[in-house]
């Protein structure tokens, strides 16, 4: 499903260039689960990004269900996130002028369907926001809030699931319900899942985990392959 | 519509409401100003006509062509000749030298003639008005004539080989007008007795005037017919247009126009201004939205058309919203000025409202998409990074866009290249000094900051911190107190010179051809009144015989009435008031010609009709004596005020020997109107020109072209209200955040209000003493080329600026940012 050969990402900054991820390689198959765990600065985001393709990485290629995204231009990339991707942020990035439900609804009606506003009613009652639909982002709380993403991200159907860090900006208890009600949703819709987390714990109810320092991968991508 | 539910979403956002505001109250403004704008002028155009009793008129030395009357039937345009001429007028023993007007049936084309049964007629139950001239075989005359001649009415005069009854005693005619030059009295009778009167011969001294209208329901005709009368005038023909038969109102009509127009104008900007901001701030906020879009791999391209698609909803929608509030106002405009319109208001055409629709277009086009430009390229990493954001199009680029566009509109909307480049540059004088000195002062405020309180260190450093959005909201924050004095300068200075003009008591009455004997008669009578006249001039009635040492050549004499009438000759020492030098210079009190010539003064106008330049020589017979005078210098006349002006003026010692008569102006009040009647019945012979009607229209019309400015003034501060409000919302979410986080430190709610109202209240200063510059560049540019008002200086300006923007911007920051303290700080923080 995802292949990753070799990427590195270096930038030029004004004290030189910076390199920020080296050599990374990891193959995933549809339906696993990958934690990118790793200090904060390690490279975790800019990695989930690359596989993403909201970003190209400076050498080496990435290819989702066997096409090369590293190869295609920007244009061509979104074309391969369009339908495909979803995801979910550590800051929840709701639209404030938007409702519960109409952050829900806005992908699908972005990409034409004609009953969004009743699939986004379904999913927000399946993370149990059911009577909140018609609240602002500012009346609900930051667990609610993520909830709200979750029901957004998988509204879509999206094939791969991205995910930084999920439960960052979140105390432990509702961190761990937002964390529950991720991997149940997962399991539910047997989405591919890319995790990024410094939780050991997170990282360990996931099949395949991925450890960076410092840009570099610590050793080969461990877990069994589904 | 997807585009359209995102807008009727981001609405809640609220800073889609600032945009729509702004857009509303820019078609709003221009609608209603040039609804109104176009509605007076077509009802001015009509009630200039009845001046004229005609649409347009050709006055000419020659009879009317025989081809143009009937070029005219066939167009179905209505006609009417007028033939004016002085004759002996005969009844019994008396004689008397009458001005004469013999006019055709279809007279007048356009207003009403008064005439009366009661000779000296003053109540208004014994005027009659009526559309149209005396029957043939009647005259109409001027009540001095009874006495004149000393009839009654219903007896016969005889005018030339013919004999005719005194039936009506005129009392006005449309298009009487307030010359000095003809002193017998008026006689009106119908053309067709000309042949039969007989005096009209080849030689005779005739001044013929050919009267047009057009019917309603051609116009186009009418327009094409003057066209084509246009190209058959020759040196005889003047055409006289409506503009010209009322100077005087004309010219107050106009600056009230104008100013309607620079309020317009102000208004335009100050709501692109605002759109501008809101815009710039709109953009801010859809950040997050695209770079999510983007993520969802939505395509650059697809951003684009949502937004161009938004921008064109909101352009339509506020437009159209735009344009019926823009006629409400218009509306409430018209009521407030529908007193001194003496007629209906014609409907205003298709114009104003395209106009205002265009407004609308173009204001979103030049300032909200160039604010929006840059969000389809904003990068989909930015979801994940938050120092990733697509590069705003150059500020550069941007600012000249945004000032095009301003220049575009104003010139477009005011058709004055003046008021435009006032407007243009006062504003970019505002902006640029802000900008300048704004960084400066800026700068210094951060490193001297340290000497005052913490409250004082930290808002001065987040000014400098944040230099980039504090000088875009001293820009506008300038920009806008500045555009909103210079309206208030203008209007002041305009309200303030027609008040002077038309002071109570000012003069509205002329006596003129007051013979030496009769001096003191009249004096008495004035005198018997309690009245005082504005002084008494003496003049000399002579004919300019030889221009440079040339007898002027028939065709000049065909071309200019002054060469073929007695002209008023006076003398002074003193330039009088309202007059102005344009060329040459004033004699001192010793005043001498060259090679023993008088010096002459002319006005400025005439000398250029009769051919002549500073140097030439003018010979004037007086009375039968010749002598030469030489061109000195040349005046400018003030013809808003009612004192009298002469063409010729001599320097005193030269026209001392010759007979002289007497004329004054004074103010009657209507209580001793019947003076007239008293003197006109002693002194038949005397002229008494009648400006009570005239100038109580005029106060009139003023009085209600002030109160229609303080409307529009009121409208302009909304929009100069929305443009702080604007600017105070653009770095709002980011103080906030601020704020929130210094309260959840544990700072007071004090330190916080504080820094907040000390930030706002030093842009504000700021922006009031810049505005204050700009504004007062400006003001010298409109007064000097648009208002022909002299250069003031306003020092009100730069205590009133600086001291009402520091209170009002910092009043709105407070206001705006309580918010901060008010609520738990987690809530503030999850808002943004
Ligand atoms: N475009 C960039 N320019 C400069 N530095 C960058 C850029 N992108 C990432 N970095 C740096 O690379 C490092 C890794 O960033 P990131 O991937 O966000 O780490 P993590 O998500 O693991 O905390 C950080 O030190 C960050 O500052
Ligand atoms: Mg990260």
């Amino acid at each position: 499903m995802i292949e990753v050969s070799n990427i590195s990402k270096q930038v030029n900054t004004s004290e030189g260039t910076l390199r920020i991820l080296e050599q990374i390689n990891l193959s995933l198959e549809a339906g696993e689960t990958l934690a990118i765990i790793g200090p904060s600065g390690s490279g975790k985001s800019t990695l989930l990004g690359i596989l993403a393709g909201l970003d190209v990485p400076s050498s080496g290629t990435v290819s989702i269900d066997g096409k090369n995204i590293t190869a295609m231009d920007e244009e061509g990339r979104a074309a391969v996130r369009a339908g495909h991707v979803g995801f979910v942020f550590q800051s929840f990035h709701l639209l404030p002028g938007l409702t519960a439900l109409e952050n829900v609804a806005l992908p699908l009606e972005l990409q034409g369907m004609p009953d969004a506003l009743q699939t986004a009613r379904t999913y927000l009652e399946r993370v149990g926001l059911g009577e909140r639909v018609s609240h602002y982002p500012r009346q609900l709380s930051g667990g609610e809030q993520q909830r709200v993403a979750l029901a957004r991200a998988f509204a879509c159907r999206p094939a791969i699931l991205f995910a930084d860090e999920p439960t960052g900006n979140l105390d432990t208890g509702t961190g761990k319900k937002i964390n529950d009600l991720l991997f149940e949703l997962n399991a539910e819709e047997g989405t591919t899942l890319i995790l990024v987390t410094h939780e050991k714990t997170l990282a360990a109810r996931c099949n395949r985990r991925l450890e960076l320092q410092a840009g570099r991968q610590l050793e080969p991508l461990s877990g069994i392959s589904a | 519509m997807l585009a359209l539910k995102m807008l009727l979403r981001s609405r809640r956002g609220g800073q889609l409401g600032l945009i729509f505001s702004a857009l509303v109250l820019a078609v709003a403004v221009v609608t209603s100003v040039a609804l109104l704008a176009e509605r007076v002028e077509r009802a001015l155009v009509k009630e200039s006509s009845s001046f004229l009793a005609a649409d347009l008129v050709v006055s000419s030395s020659q009879a009317t062509d025989a081809d143009w009357l009937e070029q005219a039937e066939q167009q179905g345009i209505r006609t009417a000749r007028i033939a004016s001429f002085a004759s002996m007028t005969f009844a019994g023993d008396e004689m008397h030298l009458a001005s004469i007007k013999a006019v055709e049936s279809s007279y007048p084309l356009r207003g009403a003639v008064k005439r009366s049964t009661v000779p000296f007629a003053t109540e208004e139950s014994d005027i009659e008005t009526i559309e149209s001239g005396p029957k043939p075989g009647e005259l109409w005359v001027d009540s001095r004539l009874l006495p004149l001649l000393n009839i009654e009415l219903g007896d016969t005069v005889d005018v030339g080989d013919g004999s005719f009854k005194v039936s009506h005693i005129l009392i006005e005619e449309p298009d009487s007008g307030s010359s000095f030059s003809a002193y017998g009295a008026r006689i009106l009778m119908n053309w067709a007795d000309l042949p039969a009167s007989g005096v009209i011969q080849p030689g005779s001294r005739v001044s013929y005037r050919f009267l047009i209208a057009a019917n309603k329901e051609n116009t186009d005709k009418f327009d094409k017919y003057v066209d084509w009368l246009n190209q058959q005038l020759d040196v005889h023909d003047r055409i006289i247009t409506p503009d010209e038969a009322q100077a005087s109102i004309a010219s107050t009509m106009d600056k009230g126009r104008r100013f309607l127009l620079l309020a317009g104008s102000i208004g335009v900007v100050l709501a692109g201004i605002a759109l501008a901001l809101a815009s710039h701030h709109f953009a801010n906020g859809q950040l997050l939205q695209v770079a999510l879009f983007k993520s969802w791999g939505i395509s650059a391209n697809r951003v684009r058309k949502l937004y161009t698609q938004q921008i064109v909803l909101l352009a339509i929608g506020g437009s159209l919203m735009g344009l019926l509030i823009g006629w409400g106002f218009h509306q409430l405009l018209v009521s407030a000025v529908r007193e001194w319109l003496p007629i209906a208001l014609p409907m205003a055409g298709a114009r104003p409202w395209i106009t205002g629709f265009a407004t609308g277009i173009l204001c979103l086009v030049g300032f909200t998409l160039p604010a929006l430009w840059h969000l389809p390229t904003q990068s989909p990493l930015a979801v994940l990074r938050r120092d990733t954001q697509a590069q705003s199009l150059n500020s550069l680029i941007r600012g000249s866009l945004g000032i095009l566009t301003v220049a575009v509109l104003l010139f477009w909307y005011s058709e004055n290249l003046y008021l435009s480049m006032a407007i243009l540059l006062g504003f970019g004088i505002t902006a640029l000094a802000s900008i300048a000195v704004g960084l400066v002062l800026l700068r210094l405020g951060k490193t001297y900051g340290h000497w005052m309180g913490s409250i004082w260190r930290l808002a001065l450093s987040n000014l400098w911190r944040r230099k980039k959005p504090s000088l875009i909201q001293m820009v506008g924050f300038s920009g806008a107190i500045a555009l909103l004095m210079i309206m208030t300068v203008v209007r002041t200075s305009l309200v303030d010179e027609w008040r002077w003009q038309l002071a109570e008591d000012a003069p509205n009455h002329f006596l003129v051809n007051v013979a030496a004997y009769e001096l003191g008669g009249v004096k008495n009578l004035v005198d018997q009144r309690d009245l005082e006249t504005a002084g008494w001039y003496s003049m000399v009635r002579g004919r300019i015989t030889h221009l440079n040492n040339q007898p002027p050549s028939e065709l000049a004499v065909d071309g200019h009435e002054s060469l073929r009438r007695e002209l008023n000759l006076s003398w002074t020492s003193d330039l009088p008031e309202g007059n102005k030098i344009v060329q040459g210079q004033w004699w001192d009190t010793t005043a001498a010609g060259t090679n023993n010539l008088a010096p002459v003064s002319l006005e400025e106008e005439l000398l250029h009709e009769l051919g002549l330049t500073l140097g030439d020589t003018v010979r004037f017979s007086v009375g039968g004596l010749s002598f030469d005078a030489v061109v000195t210098s040349t005046r400018s006349l003030n013809w808003d005020s009612m004192t009298p002006n002469f063409y010729f003026l001599f320097p005193e010692g030269y026209l001392e020997d010759y007979p002289r008569t007497h004329m004054t102006s004074l103010y009657i009040p209507s209580e001793d109107k019947l003076l007239v009647n008293d003197l006109l019945r002693s002194y038949p012979t005397v002229q008494v020109i009648e400006l009570d009607k005239i100038i109580d229209r005029i106060r009139s019309i003023v009085s209600q072209v002030t109160r229609g400015l303080e409307m529009m003034t009121l409208l302009i501060l909304g929009c100069g209200i929305l443009v702080m409000f604007a600017a105070v919302s653009l770095s709002m979410s980011e103080r906030l955040q601020e704020s929130a986080i210094l309260r959840t430190l544990g700072s007071s709610r004090r330190l916080i209000l504080g820094v907040q109202w000390v930030e706002f209240t030093t842009l504000g200063l700021m922006a009031g003493f810049l505005a204050a510059l700009g504004a007062e560049f400006a003001v010298a540019m409109l007064q000097r080329f648009m208002f022909s008002l002299p250069f003031s200086w306003h020092s009100w300006l730069w205590i009133a600026g600086p001291l009402g923007g520091g209170l009002l911007v910092g009043l709105l920051g407070v206001v705006y940012s309580r918010k901060a303290v008010t609520q738990p700080p987690l809530r503030v923080l999850n808002s943004l």
